[in-house]
Formats: C-alpha cells, sequence, structure tokens
C-alpha cells in the first residue's frame, strides 16, 4: 500500500511491521512524532508493545536493554542530546550484545542551541560498538528499520538507523508500506540465544577480568567484520521479496570519473541531481553514496573508487581538530593501498544549513580544478 | 550445580559476558556481616486493645475480600465481633501509626463490617475434642461470655449461670439498642452457644443458687459486673420519679413502659449518662444533662457526647445537684449549686467546688441519676477477698480461693466492654493453666501482646503466633515511601432530626467498597502483608516465596548481608542481627 508519510512515520510503521515488543523512549525534537505515533499505536491497540515511558534517554536504554535481554524485540528513537545522554547505555547495548534498533534523527548539538539536522551527535558514537546505517529517504527509512532488526539479530549487535531532521523526518514523501504477512516472513520472531529465564539462571554482564576481557572485544570486532556481509545477504534477500534494494554503498555513473563526490544522507539526492547536470555537460564525476558506516564498508568502497584518481567527500558532520568524518574514513581506507585517490575533506550544512546544488557544484569544481587540497578541511559556504 | 568454569580461549566463550553456568557455587552468603530477618512485631493497634484483637492480620484479610477468614481471626480472640464493632470506644484508632500520616484507619467501623459479613454459625459445628472438667461462669456479660466462649473452644463444658431471664448482661440492659441492635447480641450469643456453651437464665447466685451448688465444678469465674448505682445521699432521692440510668435503660431494653414525663434531669458525665439522656429524648422527654465539671473531663466516650450534642441534647456544664424537692411524693423541682474547678483529684481531674450562695432551681418531671455503678458483692463467701469495693485478684485472675476466678466490671477499674472482653479471655488461660497444671505467670509474658497487658490468645494456643516480636512499631520505624494519602472511610449514619424517633441504629455499616478501601489504607505496622518489596528489591535473588503459610524465607546461603530488604519494607516486618562469626 503507498501512503504519503513523513520520515518520522516512515520509522514508526517500519517499528510497527517489526512487530516490536518493547519501546521506551523519551521525546526530543525532532524525533518526537516518532514517538507520539508509536505511543498512539500502543495505546489504540494497533501493535502489540508495552511502551514504557521513561525520565531520560539514558533510562529509555536501559529499560529496552532490560527488555531485550528477555528476548522481546525492543526499540528506542532519539536525537541529537538524547543520543549523548544515552552514550553509557550506548556501549552497554553493544557490549552485552543485544539486537536494539534505535532510530537517531541527526540534529546538531549545543550551544548554540539548534534543532537541525548535522551528523556529529551519531557520528560521536562511533566506538560504542553499534551499527550505523544513514538513510536518503523515507522508502529507505522503513525498509532499513526492517532490515536492522534482521541484521541485528544475526549478528547480535544493535543498530542506528539514522535519518536527516527535518529534510526526512518532517517531509512527506511516498512510501510503499509492505503488508504485515510479508514482512513476518522476511523477520521471524526473534529466539535470544541466552535469554534472561528464572528457570534456567545465569549471571549476566558480571565483572569480566582481564583474562577474558580481550575475547569479549575481539567477538565484537569479529561480529562487525561479518556484520557486512550480513548486511548484503539481507538486502538481497529484501530486494527478492519486496522488490527494493539499498546496498551499503551505491554508486552513481562513477565509471570513466576524473572524481567521485562521497555523500551521505540526503546530500546525496541533491548531489545526484547535480551530478546528472555536469554529466550532461560533459564532465566526468561521479557519485558514491556510503549507507553503512559501521562497520565501514572497506572493500565495497575499494571496490567503486579503486582508480579514481580524485575523491571529494561532503561531511555534514565535523570532528574538531581533525576534519570531516567520512573524510577520514575514506582516507584510513586506502592508506595501505600502493594506488590511491587524492582525498578531498569538504565540511558543509552544519547545523541545519541547506546543502545547495551550487554548494554541491562549487565542491565538485574545487575537486576537479586542484591536484591537490589546499587544506586538510574544505569548508564550503562558510561566511567569513 | 555447575563448578566454576575455566575458558582455554575466545572459541570456547559465549558471544557475550553471560555465565555459562548457574553461579550457586559461588555462595555469596559468606559476605555477609549482617543477617537480616522475617520478624513480625506489635502493631500499635494490637497492643492497645484491650481484647488483643490482631487488628492489622483481620483488616488484610478485609482487602484480600476474604471476609470469613477475617472474622475467624477477631474471634480467635473475642467472640463479639458486631457488638465491639458498634459499641466499642476503639483505643486502636487513637494508637494508629496513620494518625500520625493522614487519618488512623476506622478499625472499628471495619470489624463491624466483618461482623456484618459473617456466616450464621450451625450449632455443634466447632469440632474441638471435648474434655472432662466442667467450669462455672456467674454472669452472662461481655466478661463472662467471653470467658465461657474460650474455654469451650478449648474444649471446657462451660454452665453460665444468669440471674436475669436474658443473656448479655450489660450489652443487653444498659445499652440502648439505636447503639447495638438486640439480633446483633442475639447472634452473637448463639455463636458463642454453637460452641457448646451451656447457659442458665434466671440462676441468680446469692438466690435460688448458692456458692455451695458451685463447688461440683472444676473452676468457677466470677464476672457479676457493676450494677448497683451509686447514690447521691441528697435530699428527696427518695422521692417518686427519681430513678437510677441503669435502671431506666434495663426497664427500656426488658421492654417495659416507663413513665418519665417530659422535663428530665439527667445527672452524671459517663456514657451511662449520655445514654440514658438519648434514651429519654427517643421516649419523647426532654433531657436536660446535668455535669458537675466541664466537657474535658466528661468520661463518656466522645463520640456518645458529640452524638448527644448533634441529637440537641442540653448539657449543663459545672452544675451539681443539692437536693430534689417534692410535691405531693412526687419530684417537681431539682435544686443545683454552680460549680468551678478546684485542684486535681486522686483521678488526674480537677476537682469541683461548689460556689456558695449559687444555688437555682429547675422545674423537673423526673430526675436520672448516673453517677456511677458499684459492684454487687453481697452473695460471695467471707473468705473471697474484697479490696476497694472490688473482688480481689491476683496476675492470673484468681481470687483469694485457688478455683475461682473474677474478672470485668466487678475486679476491675476499666469498664469498658473491650477491657471486659479481655479479662473473661485472661481468666480462661488462667483456669486452663490451673487444671493442666501449669504456672501462668510464667505463661503470661510470653503471650502479652505489647506491654500493656493485652494478652493474645493465639499467642497461647501457637507457638507460631509467639513469634511474634512483643516491640510496639512507632510512626518512625516506618517506611513511608510507599504509601500515599487516602482519605479515611467513615460509616454513614442518619441525620440527627431522623434518628431521634426512635431506637433504630443510628450508624450504617460501611458499604464494601468504602470497607475494602479503608483496609487497604492499613500500614500493616510489623505485620507482613506479602507486599513483595522485599522479594522485588533483593538484588542476590534470595528472598524466597513459595506460596507457604510463612510468606518469605532468606536464602542465607547467598544473601551478602545488603540490608535493603529491611530498608524497603513499608512496615517493619525484617530485623537485623550481626551475622555470628
Amino acid at each position: 500500500m503507498k501512503k504519503v508519510v513523513s520520515g518520522n512515520k516512515a520509522v514508526a510503521y517500519g517499528v510497527m511491521l517489526s512487530r516490536v515488543e518493547v519501546i521506551s523512549a523519551y521525546p526530543i525534537t525532532p524525533q518526537t512524532t516518532i514517538v507520539e505515533e508509536l505511543s498512539r499505536f500502543c495505546a489504540e491497540g494497533e501493535m502489540e508493545a508495552k511502551f514504557i515511558k521513561v525520565e531520560s534517554e539514558h533510562s529509555a536504554m536501559a529499560s529496552i536493554i532490560a527488555s531485550s535481554v528477555t528476548g522481546s524485540r525492543s526499540f528506542t528513537a532519539t536525537s541529537s542530546h538524547g543520543l549523548a545522554l544515552m552514550h553509557e547505555m550506548l556501549h552497554w547495548a553493544a557490549g552485552a550484545r543485544l539486537p536494539i534498533v534505535l532510530v537517531n534523527v541527526n540534529r546538531a548539538l549545543g550551544p548554540g542551541w539548534n534543532i537541525w539536522t548535522d551528523q556529529t551527535d551519531s557520528l560521536s558514537q562511533r566506538d560504542t560498538g553499534w551499527i550505523q546505517l544513514y538513510c536518503e529517504d523515507n522508502q529507505e527509512v522503513l525498509d532499513t528499520i526492517i532490515q536492522a532488526f534482521r541484521i541485528a539479530e544475526t549478528v547480535n549487535l544493535p543498530v542506528m538507523v539514522v535519518l536527516d531532521a527535518f529534510f526526512l523526518s518532517h517531509t512527506s514523501e511516498v512510501v510503499e508500506i509492505p503488508d504485515q504477512e510479508e514482512v513476518d516472513r522476511f523477520l521471524p520472531r526473534f529466539e535470544p540465544q541466552y535469554p534472561l529465564n528464572p528457570e534456567e539462571p545465569r549471571a549476566y554482564y558480571g565483572m569480566v577480568p582481564p583474562d577474558y576481557y580481550m575475547e569479549f572485544r575481539y567477538k565484537m570486532q569479529k561480529a562487525m567484520e561479518e556484520t557486512a556481509g550480513v548486511a548484503r545477504r539481507v538486502d538481497e534477500e529484501f530486494s527478492g521479496q519486496f522488490g527494493r534494494t539499498h546496498g551499503l554503498v551505491e554508486p552513481y555513473r562513477c565509471e570513466d570519473a576524473d572524481a567521485v563526490m562521497v555523500t551521505s544522507g540526503t546530500v546525496t539526492s541533491t548531489s545526484r541531481v547535480v551530478i546528472e547536470r555536469l554529466r550532461e555537460d560533459g564532465i566526468n564525476v561521479g557519485l558514491l553514496k556510503v549507507k553503512m558506516f559501521r562497520p565501514f564498508p572497506m572493500k565495497e568502497i575499494k571496490g567503486v573508487l579503486k582508480g579514481i584518481e580524485k575523491v571529494g567527500v561532503i561531511d555534514r558532520n565535523i570532528s574538531f581538530g581533525h576534519g570531516g568524518i567520512f573524510a577520514q574514513e575514506i582516507r584510513s581506507t586506502f592508506c595501505n593501498e600502493d594506488e590511491r585517490p587524492t582525498v578531498f575533506g569538504f565540511v558543509m550544512g552544519l547545523g541545519g544549513r541547506d546543502v545547495t546544488p551550487e554548494a554541491i557544484e562549487e565542491a565538485i569544481s574545487y575537486t576537479l580544478e586542484n591536484p591537490r587540497p589546499k587544506e586538510e578541511v574544505i569548508w564550503i559556504g562558510l561566511k567569513r | 550445580m555447575a563448578g566454576k568454569i575455566i575458558y582455554r580461549g575466545e572459541s570456547e566463550m559465549p558471544f557475550s559476558p553471560v555465565s555459562s553456568g548457574d553461579m550457586t557455587w559461588n555462595r555469596t552468603g559468606t559476605w555477609r556481616y549482617i543477617r537480616p530477618k522475617y520478624e513480625d512485631k506489635t502493631p500499635p493497634c494490637n497492643a492497645a486493645c484491650p481484647a488483643g484483637l490482631d487488628i492489622p492480620m483481620f483488616i488484610g484479610l478485609v482487602d484480600e475480600g476474604r471476609y470469613a477468614k477475617a472474622w475467624n481471626v477477631i474471634r480467635e480472640e473475642n467472640p463479639f465481633p458486631g457488638v465491639c464493632g458498634r459499641v466499642c470506644f476503639h483505643p486502636c484508632e487513637s494508637h494508629c501509626n496513620r494518625a500520625e500520616y493522614d487519618e488512623a484507619i476506622a478499625i472499628n467501623a471495619l470489624e463491624r463490617f466483618v461482623a456484618d459479613q459473617a456466616p450464621p454459625l450451625e450449632p455443634g459445628s466447632p469440632t474441638q475434642e471435648r474434655r472432662e472438667e466442667r467450669i462455672a461462669v456467674v454472669g452472662s456479660g461481655p466478661s463472662g461470655l467471653s470467658c465461657a466462649y474460650h474455654l469451650a473452644r478449648m474444649g471446657y463444658g462451660v454452665t453460665v449461670f444468669e440471674a436475669l431471664p436474658r443473656p448479655g448482661g450489660i450489652l443487653r440492659m444498659g445499652i440502648p439498642s439505636y447503639r447495638l441492635p438486640k439480633d446483633v447480641l442475639d447472634k452473637e450469643i448463639a455463636d458463642i452457644q454453637a460452641y457448646g456453651v451451656e447457659i442458665k437464665t434466671n440462676a441468680r447466685l446469692g438466690g435460688d443458687l448458692s456458692f455451695k451448688d458451685m463447688e461440683e465444678y472444676d473452676a468457677i469465674f466470677l464476672a457479676t459486673g457493676a450494677h448497683v448505682s451509686r447514690k447521691l445521699n441528697m435530699p428527696g432521692e427518695d422521692l417518686e420519679g427519681v430513678g437510677s440510668g441503669l435502671d431506666l435503660l434495663r426497664d427500656i431494653n426488658l421492654g417495659k413502659a416507663v413513665r418519665i414525663g417530659k422535663r428530665v434531669a439527667v445527672i452524671g458525665g459517663g456514657n451511662t449518662a449520655m445514654d440514658a439522656a438519648r434514651a429519654v429524648l427517643r421516649l419523647g422527654g426532654t433531657p436536660l444533662v446535668l455535669y458537675r465539671r466541664s466537657r474535658d473531663e466528661m468520661p463518656a466516650f466522645d463520640e456518645e457526647v458529640s452524638e448527644a450534642l448533634e441529637e440537641g441534647i442540653e448539657i449543663r456544664y459545672l452544675v451539681g445537684p443539692t437536693k430534689v424537692i417534692g410535691n405531693n411524693g412526687r419530684v417537681a423541682q431539682l435544686e443545683c449549686i454552680e460549680m468551678e474547678l478546684g485542684a486535681e483529684d486522686e483521678t488526674g481531674r480537677r476537682r469541683p467546688v461548689p460556689i456558695p450562695h449559687s444555688n437555682f432551681s429547675i422545674e423537673v418531671d423526673s430526675v436520672v441519676v448516673a453517677v456511677g455503678e458499684e459492684p454487687d458483692l453481697t452473695f460471695l463467701p467471707e473468705d473471697i477477698r474484697i479490696q476497694a469495693g472490688m473482688v480481689s485478684t491476683d496476675k492470673g485472675a484468681r481470687t483469694s480461693r485457688k478455683d475461682v476466678f473474677a474478672g470485668g466490671d466487678m475486679a476491675h477499674v476499666d469498664r469498658t466492654v473491650a477491657h471486659a472482653i479481655g479479662f473473661g479471655k485472661h481468666a480462661a488461660i488462667s483456669i486452663d493453666c490451673l487444671i493442666q497444671g501449669r504456672n501462668v505467670k510464667g505463661v503470661l509474658p510470653g503471650i502479652q501482646v505489647g506491654e500493656g497487658g493485652t494478652l493474645s490468645m493465639a499467642k497461647y494456643l501457637s507457638e507460631v503466633a509467639r513469634r511474634r516480636s512483643q516491640h510496639v512499631v512507632t510512626f518512625d520505624e516506618l517506611n513511608l515511601d510507599y504509601f500515599g494519602h487516602a482519605e479515611r472511610n467513615e460509616r454513614p449514619k442518619s441525620p440527627a432530626p431522623e434518628r431521634v424517633g426512635d431506637f433504630r441504629e443510628v450508624s450504617a455499616g460501611l458499604p464494601e467498597q468504602d470497607a475494602s478501601r479503608e483496609a487497604a489504607r492499613c500500614f500493616s505496622c510489623g505485620v507482613c502483608n506479602g507486599c513483595e518489596n522485599c522479594y522485588v528489591f533483593c538484588p542476590d535473588l534470595s528472598v524466597i516465596t513459595d506460596g507457604g503459610m510463612v510468606k518469605y524465607r532468606i536464602n542465607y546461603d547467598y544473601c551478602k548481608g545488603c540490608g535493603i530488604c529491611i530498608a524497603e519494607c513499608p512496615r517493619n516486618a525484617l530485623s537485623v542481627e550481626k551475622e555470628a562469626k
């Protein structure tokens, strides 16, 4: 069934169709309408889920960590400061290897107060052990939620599904809402390996001495290494059943390109339009959308960018003292390769500033015109 | 139980830090240096109840909707829940810890509620093993019947001798039916008879019956009450139209025609005076109560005074009668004098002192004197020792004769129904000890409830009940985090103008919904009611509940002695002791 829905509503539909059993969340702009919609689903009996009201995001994550241990499919959503407040529990969920799915609506962190889109909130959680998937449109949001539970429950790692504030969260588009039976076939009931059950007592998440701690971390890394392959297979199966694929990365007109722009989130759609036009003008430029940020799909990225001379990375985020975060990741992907592209790191669109076609064109021109970047961090659209 | 598991490498390990076996091998109880233990303590209401009712226990059962069980819990100590649920002065409520939080629990109303729900008891239904010994009880008031009831429950053959044509003593003769309907009393006496208690009426000791006739019994309990009205010793007291309050109430209760006229002076400030005045009002008279001290010194229960005032009865304080003036042998006027309060007397109340030359007279049709009652002890043999106008008894309720016991108003100054019931129970325990050859003075300390002299029949009969500590739980010892404020549920009363026309009962019972709400307010001080807080909060899963009689146990193999169970118990039903090393 096709419906015109906002990104946040697409999240709610994805959660409902995934037969989530426990939801705990604390409202924060721009995530709030997700929670409103889900609480309505629960209250009106459209979802058979327990909705736990809490006093903070830290408690929201703590609650669903507990519910997930019992084997209940569990979900939360947040944004910005809410995600930051969850930070400790994010480590917990990952360390406990719980297949929780969290939606983060990208929003800038204060001060100064800013409710608009910016990826620094989710990227700051890079090292917590969560899988991170960035979405470009509302259909992808819905599809990714359903896939996220499959991936999480296969590799026993939590998944963060990320979408841009307002550009997706509050913008409506046509979205195909799949049938419940179809989703049930794709996403069977979650059967945890170590369910919390008084009949079979276990000690959960107690102290682990130096004798064993490293081994658990090794297992997390191994699970992350498996995740790219698992996610690819899940996406293929999804595509076979629902006719839509999103991939881990998505190249666009990268063949024979003199330069490829790397993007994530909604900037991708704008970039695609710009590149289409430039190609018409005979300018050989391509686009690589990176959907999966953790684990970082190095194999897939190398496959696309091998032989490309120049790569421009558009970052709607910044790691202070180093620069755009995606740019760092791309650089490190190639650092041990004999043949590697020159990487141009662009920072733009922070705090919800529009990333216009002109801004993207400016970044492309810079990449094409300069043999190498004049500075490590190239600011586009900055008012000097 | 799994042993300690050693992993050689990551391939043997689970993917997350959960134990592969259980942790029961790790007996964390060895870390403990303090030991929590379940220890029920004494709730203040229970300690304050002269009849020794296990109040939180019966209220807990009301909360669960188990009314028949609640009734049996009351009757473990007291065969008169319907009577006490109406006429008791409920010291339990004045000691209720909840009063310090919002309002005391309406215990009295709940007791009546339980009695109202009670099933009819078939004669012979109790299956107590009978004993050979036979006990005589003299007097069928609350004390005598309480003693008879408890003895019968212990298997003794009991005969009660009552001088009047109907049993009940003061309950029937002294209390008007607007406070205690006769069918309520009849039912509870019938319930006592169902245990095999034989009641012989029109059997007056000192009349047809001599003390010698009693000697065939293995023990005798005397409980003939205090029913001789005190006189004022003023001129004109013998005139026609002057009578005692108790006589008036007895005549009304026996259905005799009473001629009191219109204007009736009632002298006194006790319960008898209040009852007499309210009865006069219901007979169509206009009572005027004259009391020689002020309201604060009145011995009548506060509720009785308030109800009398609600009904429009005039009480004149600081007025004492001096003389009854007659006309043709019948009372016509009462001369009075105004009083002021002087120094405290031996009862701690300020003594009334007449104000010279303040005499005045009032026109009256009759005068009712209700200034206290004395026991009639004239029938007693000489070797029964008397002290201060009452039968002298020792700590075991025994008179100067080995097998003769006494209780109730004839032996005590605490003259309430609840006290009388308690004294009857006390005597029953003492008589059982005498017959069983046990030293009652050794038994009593173990079966007390608190330190006020209240005794528990449950403790006397059951070792489990004796485990309850005698420490009386105070308000400060409760964990109030778990209680919300809630309004007290009062029983409905008919409005004063409607109730003064006849002797129908003034108060109605609590509706079930209100009773349920009221029961839920009880803190259950010191008495575990299975709220599960300890079970929920124990971080070591060492609180075990197996649904048995004892609600919870502690698994000391694993209890680390953190004390959270004690801190989170809302009602101080857990205690702590130092771990023996």
